[in-house]
């Protein structure tokens, strides 16, 4: 069980870093998937809602110290993603992939449809760029949790 | 409930209580990710495309050339005039990181900061025209936004100085299809697609006589007085690498439009006829 908990939070630190290095180490904007995202909502299933929000909100600071407008946005939505996340265990046990998928493209849209109220950007970007959004990150989190669960041979 | 409580409280903050934590991060968690990209740039530099970027580098070392035999011959015709030596413009190169974060949508980093000259409101350039305006400033790096930030706005005019107005971003369904327009244009003058606009050096930001970009075709008259253009911008933000920054003194006391060879008209708003703006301070935030 220790083991398996070690393994995850290194998959999501993982995640965290590729996210960093793809998009501001490399520059590459909506053309890589929002990781970070995906792992903030990935580690919530598996975290008490204090601490979820709490790695929510250190990460949301990390993103917004690069935000020359409304500090504090990411920080307010991936806390409050964190907690709903791991709130969501209350109400749907298990992790099927069908599950996850669902789970992965609400919570990024929830994450930037928060964002979008909170920063003076364009309200009409969550009919457009926002579903794309989740859906890259849908499709990226299931290939990373895949990819997590074949290597650590967990169900 | 307490942590996003906690994230509203830092929300809420002014900026000078969040700009040390996110110069912190920058200088600390974020600087191997910042300077990684800094390498990439570097490297990029020298194998991809080198007739590009030497292109690009000569035409930047063009402007700044052009730009000190214009403040010699300046120095030089006031002191002809005995009149006092003003503070002349000054530019540094530096080199553009993107930043790929939705946060930091419309932004760019510079690897110049507080240590170099840049200061809060030092217009960003490249040999094509206005690229933007540094937003906040670290001791060696600076942000800025560039011309398809909502929060980007312009004082500008036709070359020739026949029409006034500001000039703001127009958001298309896709980042590509951003444009500028120029609103708040007289009623009574008619500006004909394919003309120039340039900074017009009122507001003083950016100094005068900077290509904006070259008028579309009208986007509305509204309400009878005033009419609006879209703009076709000079400089697309996501290619450019290297642009140059202003380090000297901006608006209407300086004036850049020999170097773009704008043939502007002077001021009826002039230096002379209006008390100086207030400068920048260096260690403002406009955040």
């Amino acid at each position: 069980m220790a083991r398996s908990k070690y393994g995850f939070s290194i998959f999501v630190v993982f995640l965290v870093l590729i996210h960093l290095v793809l998009h501001v180490g490399m520059g590459i904007g909506e053309s890589a998937p929002d990781l970070m995202t995906a792992a903030v909502l990935l580690a919530a299933r598996r975290m008490r809602a204090a601490t979820a929000a709490l790695l929510g909100l250190l990460l949301g600071i990390l993103e917004d110290s690069l935000a020359l407008v409304s500090f504090g946005a990411s920080a307010v939505a991936f806390s409050f993603i964190a907690l709903l996340g791991a709130r969501s265990r209350d109400l749907f046990e298990g992790d099927s992939m069908l599950f996850v998928a669902v789970y992965l493209f609400l919570g990024k849209a929830l994450r930037d449809a928060i964002h979008v109220l909170l920063t003076p950007a364009e309200t009409g970007m969550l009919l457009t760029a926002t579903p794309v959004a989740a859906l890259y990150v849908m499709v990226a989190g299931l290939i990373a949790l895949g990819v997590y669960r074949a290597i650590t041979g967990e169900r | 409930m307490g942590v996003v409580a906690l994230a509203l409280i830092l929300y809420a903050l002014p900026t000078e209580y969040q700009s040390p934590v996110r110069e912190g991060l920058r200088a600390t968690v974020l600087r191997p990710f910042l300077a990684f990209q800094e390498r990439i740039a570097q490297r990029r530099g020298r194998t991809v495309d080198v007739a590009a970027i030497r292109a690009q580098r000569d035409s930047l070392a063009a402007l700044v050339t052009a730009q000190a035999s214009l403040a010699e011959e300046n120095r030089r015709l006031r002191a002809l005039l005995a009149l006092q030596e003003r503070a002349g413009d000054a530019f540094i190169p530096a080199d553009v990181l993107h930043v790929g974060m939705a946060t930091a949508e419309s932004t760019f980093m510079l690897n110049v900061g507080r240590a170099e000259g840049v200061r809060v409101g030092s217009p960003v350039l490249t040999p094509e025209g206005l690229l933007g305006v540094v937003w906040s400033v670290d001791e060696h790096q600076a942000q800025a936004i560039d011309w398809t930030h909502p929060e980007f706005r312009v004082s500008a005019m036709t070359a020739d100085g026949l029409a006034y107005g500001i000039v703001e971003p127009r958001h298309g369904r896709y980042p590509e299809e951003a444009l500028l327009a120029l609103t708040g244009a007289p009623f009574h003058v008619d500006i004909a697609p394919g003309r120039r606009i340039v900074t017009s050096g009122r507001g003083g930001v950016f100094p005068r006589g900077i290509v904006v970009g070259t008028v579309l075709g009208i986007e509305e008259a509204d309400t009878g007085w005033r009419k609006s253009y879209l703009i076709r911008p000079a400089v697309r933000p996501e290619g450019v690498a290297q642009v140059l920054v202003g380090v000297g003194r901006s608006g209407r006391e300086a004036d850049l439009s020999a170097l773009w060879h704008v043939s502007a008209a002077p001021d009826p708003l002039g230096a002379d006829s209006l008390p100086p703006l207030p400068a920048l301070d260096a260690d403002e935030d406009t955040n």
